[in-house]
């Protein structure tokens, strides 16, 4: 078992935090800038969406080596599992549950993405919204755990990050395109607007009264054209 | 009247639906047939719901599906405005109905039948409910019936919306790319047939194929229920046999007998000109003129009225009805619906409006999931052809008087605002 | 690759429900792709070979691309 008590790692660890934050920023800016359908002109629609998702790759990255040397570091008694199981570590037990449930829902946007081709889109997009909880929590984790993020530098950089997410966020909802409504709107923010009443088929607008329909052909019961027992019938009129 | 072996499906007064006893009384009981898909494939018996579809071909397609839980459907569901026809069957004979439903589900093997009509006509559902309350007592089912009402749209009578609102409570229409294919209902196979067609099946498992062959012409064989409405004066449903010429059809209804023009198979259907009735109402026939019997709808133009008023009207409420889950429908529908209007009042944009709307009906068809843009389109075109009269006359500013005067034919169901057509 | 030697020809398929108008597909394969007046694309009908092997990875970008996952291309092998 391997238990390193070096400064860096602490240092390594506090890094590698703050950058991991504002990748994500920036990845869930992105993601925003994709579904108000920026682009097109100078910049390809395409090229924004492949920036969203290699720029995720490189924020899982730097989260992986903070969650790593967090680990690894013995100074703080985090325990293997505290990365993924909240509450399992001793050290700032809540404060680290809060990172290990952002890490846990990043993954499951991660990988629900990774294997986009074979899950439902339906259920692809609402995995897709557990992204703004992991960045709640990623900021309530920096936050609250984060040493230097309670004053200076530390402080302003979580704050900023925190301000453009909210702030791209009211953009998201103002700027949204128009959407074809009246099917399920997956998207609470998609303008749902209904067709105007469901038209009574009994309520006619100017022009005649359908009515129910009443046949002509009024034939008495006992009269009737069908054969008792099948026997061909010589007439063939048309 | 329109053939000495007619009716056939309207046996009974409508809106006094025959009892059971009665309806066995006045048919023979049925004789369940071993052979019941080979007579069914002798017949011919095509849909009646619109798109004409080999009936034996379909239920042979079911019964070769490996399942144990089928389903059938009967679609009473009867979208199009102008058709009256499986309310005015329903509500002279819905025994005739239910016992064809029990036929194609003993071919396919199933083991559930769903009676679908739309929540909006209590009347309808009251018929239809009393209908199964006798066979239950009857209790010579080994098939089990269950009513479901959906609300009545447009599309909620297009086959797969209605299986998914069975399974999903939502009228939306699904995406098949490849034709056919088998709807599933909860992961079960399920046949989904008209309620005409059911009758019809049930008068070829009780008198053969080569009865039903009597009436009607080699490629289309039998009766068909036709809506009349627009230029007469009650718009009602008469039975005629396929091949009758369509001017005999009008007549017998009490029809203008020289129109303008006649809408056939319903609002995604066709115009047909009014020098062109004689052509017999079959499908063989009517494909020259680009036409087909559709859903049985006639909807008669007469002389004082205007085609492309009533055009634009009938398209603006079907573009209201689409379901709004592909682009092109949702926004292309309004968009021909806007040309249309812009076209009728003949202003100095029309010829813009008019080569607009070309333009757009070539790029609307076709891109849906489901057929309902390609009916507006090939609806649009038709008139714009059959009218195209009266569009070189609109387009030169001299609009025709239906304009003013408050003549209308096509039956649109009222939008609570109608100018609040669609969206943003 | 191996792709010059496929025989046959594909076609790209869109589903009209999904498809959320995003026109990811119209910038990564503009030979194949056009869009309409309201920003739905609009598909070659006609097959394209596989000996176009840039059509092709064109192709397989824009089912890649599109964030709706509401294309795919479908092989035809004329024989």
């Amino acid at each position: 078992m391997i238990a390193l008590t070096s400064p860096y790692l602490w240092y390594i660890t506090r890094a590698t935090g703050f950058v991991a934050l504002i990748l994500f920023t920036l990845v869930v800016s992105l993601g925003m800038l994709v579904a108000n359908r920026i682009g097109g002109t100078v910049v390809g629609r395409f090229e924004i969406n492949e920036l969203h998702r290699s720029v995720s790759v490189v924020a899982l990255v730097f989260l992986v080596i903070h969650i790593l040397t967090t680990l690894l570091d013995s100074f703080v008694a985090t325990g293997w599992f505290s990365a993924i199981i909240p509450f399992a570590s001793q050290y700032r037990r809540v404060y680290v549950a809060i990172g290990a449930v952002a890490f846990d829902l990043i993954l499951a946007v991660w990988v629900s993405s990774l294997l986009k081709v074979r899950v439902k889109n339906a259920t692809w997009r609402y995995i897709h919204w557990l992204s703004w909880l992991a960045f709640a929590s990623a900021i309530a984790h920096a936050y609250l755990t984060g040493t230097d993020a309670k004053r200076g530098v530390g402080l302003a950089v979580v704050a900023a990050c925190a301000l453009t997410v909210l702030c791209t966020a009211s953009w998201r909802y103002l700027a949204r395109p128009t959407r074809a409504a009246g099917r399920t709107a997956l998207s609470p923010l998609a303008a749902v607007r209904k067709p105007a009443a469901t038209p009574n088929p009994l309520r006619p607008s100017i022009s005649s009264r359908p009515g129910a329909g009443t046949g002509t052909n009024v034939s008495p019961p006992s009269s009737t054209p069908f054969p008792r027992s099948p026997s061909p019938r010589s007439k063939k009129k048309r | 009247m329109l053939g000495s072996q007619l009716p056939r499906l309207l046996h009974g007064t409508p809106g006094t639906p025959l009892t059971l006893a009665q309806h066995e009384a006045a048919f023979a009981p049925t004789n369940p047939r071993a052979d019941l898909l080979t007579e069914l494939e002798a017949s011919g018996l095509t849909g009646r719901g619109g798109a004409a579809f080999p009936t034996a071909r379909k239920a042979r397609l079911l019964a070769e599906q490996r399942g144990h839980h089928k389903f059938v459907v009967v679609n009473a569901m009867e979208g199009e405005p102008a058709s009256h026809k499986d309310q005015t069957l329903l509500s002279t004979n819905p025994h005739l109905v239910l016992d064809g439903a029990e036929m194609l589900a003993s071919i396919i093997g199933a083991s559930q039948v769903m009676v679908c009509v739309a929540r909006d006509r209590p009347a309808l559902v009251n018929y239809v409910k009393r209908a199964l309350h006798e066979r239950e007592r009857k209790s010579r089912r080994s098939v089990k019936f269950e009513l479901h009402t959906p609300p009545w749209r447009y599309v909620a009578g297009e086959e797969s919306a209605l299986v998914h609102w069975l399974d999903d409570n939502e009228s939306l229409p699904q995406y098949r790319p490849q034709r056919p294919t088998i709807l599933k209902l909860d992961r079960h196979p399920v046949l989904v047939d008209n309620a005409e067609t059911c009758a019809n099946v049930a008068l070829i498992g009780r008198f053969g194929a080569t009865w039903y062959r009597e009436l009607g012409t080699e490629q289309s064989p039998g009766s068909a229920l036709v809506s009349i409405s627009g230029a007469v004066a009650r718009p009602h449903v008469v039975e005629a046999a396929l091949g009758t010429p369509i001017r005999s059809i009008l007549v017998a209804a009490g029809a203008e007998a020289m129109p303008q023009a006649v809408l056939l198979g319903g609002y995604g259907g066709t115009w047909l000109s009014g020098q062109n009735l004689d052509v017999p109402y079959d499908n063989a026939f009517l494909s020259a003129y680009g036409a087909s019997t559709g859903a049985g709808v006639m909807v008669v133009l007469g002389r004082e009225g205007c085609g492309l008023v009533e055009t634009t009207r009938v398209v603006k409420w079907m573009a209201n009805e689409s379901a709004r889950q592909c682009g092109p429908c949702a926004f292309g529908l309004p968009a021909l619906g806007e040309d249309l209007t812009e076209l009728s009042f003949a202003t100095a944009s029309s010829p813009a409006a008019f080569s607009r709307l070309v333009e757009r009906c070539g790029a609307i068809d076709g891109r849906g999931a489901c057929r309902h843009p390609d009916g507006v389109v090939r609806f649009v075109r038709s008139a714009l052809d059959v009218f195209g009269e009266d569009v070189k006359q609109h387009l030169r500013g001299a609009p025709c008087g239906a304009i003013r005067s408050q003549k209308r034919y096509a039956t649109v169901p009222m939008l609570e605002r109608e100018e609040e057509l669609i969206w943003e | 690759m191996g792709v010059r030697r496929r025989p046959g020809a594909f076609v790209l398929k869109v589903n009209p429900i999904l498809c959320d108008g995003f026109g990811h597909c119209h910038e990564l394969a503009p030979e194949l792709v056009t869009m309409d007046e309201w920003g739905y694309p609009i598909i070659k009908k006609e097959l394209t070979p596989f000996e176009n092997v840039g059509a092709y990875e064109s192709a397989r970008y824009a089912v890649r691309g599109c964030p709706r996952q509401a294309l795919n291309i479908e092989r035809v092998n004329e024989k």
